[in-house]
């Protein structure tokens, strides 16, 4: 056995550790001991406590989900390569296991060496969705440490927090001391080293918060105070402290074949969401679809090399054994190496019985010959995503698929056997009307059509269509930013709508609750002043609300009585020149830009996407990937001519 | 082939299906040349696992039927596998596949268990000496039956106090289940329930036919 197994296997001995497994499901979720889970416990602990940093890295909510996170895996392979620093993992325990602790006053503790958070130097959490706050403050008070960054002593953990959506933290503001915006796989590291020199000289959390906060990424929010105008809407955002940048800006990985992939990654001994191998082709997007806030705050687009990620494919295979690899970006398709790397994965691939899924396809020739190849003999069905329901709203949106593309895209797939077409949908875009709602039932039903209209023997003896809707919520940093989010009485009749117009019965139709839509759109667009309110849900019982069977509506509504105007106030459309409560925030995307952009859906302007020039969105500033300046002297061109 | 295998720490923690998909990636993993099933639709590599273990069971020589394409050097494959394997499950022992076109799970017969819990011992006598046989409850897809669990225990040996020995029937026909058996001696034998949650339980070795 290894040295990790040796510290790892003592809890088992515990007859009332075994008994606490033994009262919760899925037990597993909680005890470690993967392969590749790192526990230096002997040699870390060894070392003097001044010369060392432990990192408690905290996914807000359940193992199946955290575990199937990226950013874990990455973050845990890049901070345990660092001998002075131990990082360890801990989740978001389920309602089960979180009563038994509350019951016996037992603390939340980390999952390798089963250390309780309060004793860490660190504790970062990771976050990707708005639905995660209320974990986040369980797991603290779980652990005993105080929610509020103001009120935790100079001995607490300090508290951080990273992921896509800290582009506006504001409505957790209070609780972390800092916040880190962009990409983490060279800010964290650093933040470390420098965190481990204070460490080790004595030195105050304030002395370290003052000596990082000018750096790209690092955002203290202690370090701003945001006056508000009589009708809560944001007056001024002041720095309150000398050292504090006016604006902080975002932290970039300039090249992504610098970042390292963990190829290592932790195989969970039990089976996760998404349970396979990860290889990121690319960050950042070039479409610049109107309502996609991860098109916008991943700018600009960096590819991998297909050398790097074919190495890295090879491997993650020897290393995990797994049965599935999963090319991660926001639109495979657009990678311009797609045709070469395919090829050559699925030459390792299919000799192995490994499957290669590639989400995120565009509709076109080239993406359905690429699905039908990897379909095999498991076919699952084909997903695409209009978004909208007529030509003229998927305009307004930027979502550059034509009718053409949707039904020759759908003619192909008919015609060699596919029987599960699945079809993605907003409801509440900007500008939508009835004729829009009929536009995607008349989509299905000419589907429908098309179906029958293909020849017997080709086509696969039965159809199904599912139409699947979801609302939308403008969020920060994107064209939509200043959009109203529709009511709940036009959610529910725009639903009823659609229902009673998708009659025919290959057709299903999936929607979401449309409340927990509204607190996200509620979190996503919020201020300071709602960390009254995501507090108050906390304490009223909200938890895991991401989770369908744990969200509750009324939790949230009575918590939101505690602001002026309640979710109205912050659902609604917003002045041209309201000041944001996240315009401190420097993403890339310029303001100016998006409201020129804003401008043109009203007008039904598409614009094209970086491909076919520079469209001045402002992230040209790094001067890397498909920007202009980095681009000059060089052509772009892609392999996808050919398959 | 078969293996045997044992399973401790973390990994007995795990149920069945997830024991099975940790030993394919591990095959995977030491690259073993395990055969595929030739069902077109959802081919799966040829694994056949003797018994199931239920969740925080530890197990020290539970048998694994593994088909492979062609032969290969045993001793070495099993150290790389080892190697490659979760920490807390190894292989200890393996042999050739019986000879026999039965599946490996209608061989097993009996399996010897040890369990570690404080005054077990007396618990198990209290239950067992006084009454000709011990029925209990079991529910199971929303219907109850009632399973005697005297016959089904086949020897019992006190190791200590708080360690006792059974050997109990197993398989497809006159199976223990290990839970069962806890919640008798905690409803007749005053084993507290603290005790039976906390209770150490070990599966030492699986017997059948044609098993050594």
């Amino acid at each position: 056995m290894n040295e990790s197994g040796a510290f790892a296997m003592k809890r088992f001995n515990s007859p009332a550790y075994r008994s606490m497994l033994r009262s919760v499901e899925k037990p597993a979720r909680y005890v470690g001991g993967e392969l590749h889970a790192v526990d230096k416990s002997d040699r870390f602990f060894s070392l003097a406590e001044k010369d060392r940093v432990h990192f408690a890295l905290c996914f807000p909510d359940l193992y199946e989900i955290g575990m199937s996170n990226l950013a874990i895996q990455i973050i845990y392979a890049l901070l345990n390569r660092d001998e002075n620093v131990f990082c360890e993992r801990c989740f978001a325990p389920a309602a089960d296991l979180r009563s038994y602790l509350k019951q016996r006053s037992m603390p939340l503790v980390s999952i390798e060496t089963m250390t309780p958070l309060s004793a860490f130097d660190i504790v970062g959490f990771s976050l990707h969705y708005e639905l995660a706050f209320t974990s986040v403050l369980e797991m603290l008070s779980l652990a005993g440490i105080p929610l509020y960054a103001e009120d935790r002593e100079e001995n607490s953990p300090l508290i951080v927090a990273g992921g896509p959506i800290t582009c506006n933290i504001e409505p957790m503001a209070p609780f972390f001391d800092l916040v880190m915006i962009g990409d983490g796989e060279f800010l964290l590291p650093a933040l470390l080293e420098i965190y481990r020199e204070h460490k080790a000289s004595g030195r105050s959390k304030t002395d370290f918060l003052r000596s990082v906060c000018g750096m790209d990424g690092v955002y203290v929010p202690s370090f701003y105070k945001v006056d508000y105008h009589d009708d809560g809407s944001v007056k001024e955002i002041k720095t309150a402290d000398p050292c504090a940048p006016a604006v902080v800006r975002k932290a970039v990985v300039r090249d992504l074949n610098l970042a390292p992939i963990p190829c290592d990654p932790v195989v969970p001994n039990i089976e996760v969401t998404h349970d396979r191998m990860i290889l990121e082709i690319f960050r950042g997007c070039a479409r610049g679809c109107r309502f996609c806030q991860a098109g916008f705050t991943y700018r600009p687009l960096r590819e991998r090399s297909p050398e790097t990620l074919f190495d890295a494919a090879e491997k993650l295979i020897q290393s995990t054994g797994c049965d599935e690899i999963g090319l991660l970006s926001l639109s495979s398709s657009d990678y311009s190496h797609l045709n070469q790397l395919t090829r050559e994965l699925l030459r390792v691939t299919d000799a192995k019985h490994i499957n290669l899924s590639l989400p995120s396809l565009r509709l076109d020739a080239f993406s359905l010959q690429l699905a039908q190849r990897l379909a095999k003999t498991r076919r699952a069905g084909l997903t695409f995503a209009p978004e909208a329901g007529t030509q003229r709203l998927r305009d307004v949106i930027n979502k550059n698929i034509t009718e053409e593309d949707l039904f020759g895209a759908a003619k192909t797939a008919f015609e060699n056997g596919w029987d599960r077409l699945k079809l993605y949908f907003m409801l509440g875009l900007p500008t939508e009307t009835e004729a829009d709602l009929e536009g995607i039932v008349d989509l299905a039903e000419r589907l429908l059509l098309l179906w029958g209209e293909i020849p017997k023997t080709v086509r696969s003896k039965r159809l199904a269509v599912t139409i699947s809707t979801s609302i939308f919520i403008p969020k920060p940093f994107t064209p939509f930013q200043w959009e109203r989010q529709i009511s709940i009485d036009e959610m529910r009749g725009r639903q009823s709508h659609l229902a009673s117009g998708l009659r025919d019965r290959r057709v299903s139709y999936h929607w979401h609750a449309f409340e927990s839509s509204v607190i996200e759109a509620v979190l996503a667009r919020g201020d300071r002043r709602l960390a009254q309110v995501v507090e108050n849900a906390w304490r009223e019982g909200a938890y895991l609300d991401a989770w369908h069977e744990h969200f509750k509506w009324e939790i949230w509504r009575d918590a939101l009585t505690l602001i002026p105007g309640g979710a109205d106030f912050y659902v609604r459309e917003r002045r041209e020149d309201e000041i944001f409560p996240w315009d401190h925030i420097d993403i890339g995307v310029t303001r100016d830009f998006l409201n020129r952009e804003r401008k043109r859906s009203k007008e039904g302007r598409l614009t094209h996407s970086c491909f076919d020039g520079c469209a001045g969105c402002g992230c040209d500033v790094w001067q890397t990937g498909l920007c202009p300046a980095a681009l000059s002297g060089r052509d772009r061109s892609t392999d996808r001519e050919k398959v | 082939m078969l293996l045997f295998f044992a399973r401790q720490g973390a990994a007995a923690w795990i149920a069945h299906l997830d024991t099975m998909r940790l030993f394919e990636r591990a095959f995977n993993r030491a690259q073993w040349p395990v055969a595929w099933t030739e069902d077109a639709f959802n081919p799966r590599p040829m694994l056949v696992f003797g018994l199931p273990a239920g969740v925080g069971i530890e197990t020290r020589r539970d048998p694994l039927e593994v088909t492979l394409e062609t032969p290969v050097d045993m001793n070495c494959s099993v150290e790389k596998l080892n190697r490659l394997l979760p920490p807390g499950v190894e292989v200890v022992a393996w042999g050739e596949a019986p000879a026999t076109k039965k599946s490996l799970m209608s061989l097993v017969k009996a399996a010897d268990y040890l369990f570690e819990a404080p005054k077990i011992c007396r618990a198990f006598e209290k239950t067992f000496s006084s009454r000709p046989s011990v029925i209990v409850p079991w529910a199971r897809k929303g219907q109850v039956k009632e399973i005697n669990l005297t016959p089904r225990i086949l020897d019992a040996r006190k190791i200590t106090d708080d360690t006792l020995c059974i050997k109990a029937g197993a398989g497809s026909e006159n199976h223990l289940r290990v839970d069962l058996l806890l919640e008798a001696l905690v409803r007749d034998g005053g084993l507290s329930d603290e005790s039976a949650a906390g209770a150490r339980i070990i599966r030492e070795r699986i017997y059948g036919d044609l098993l050594f």
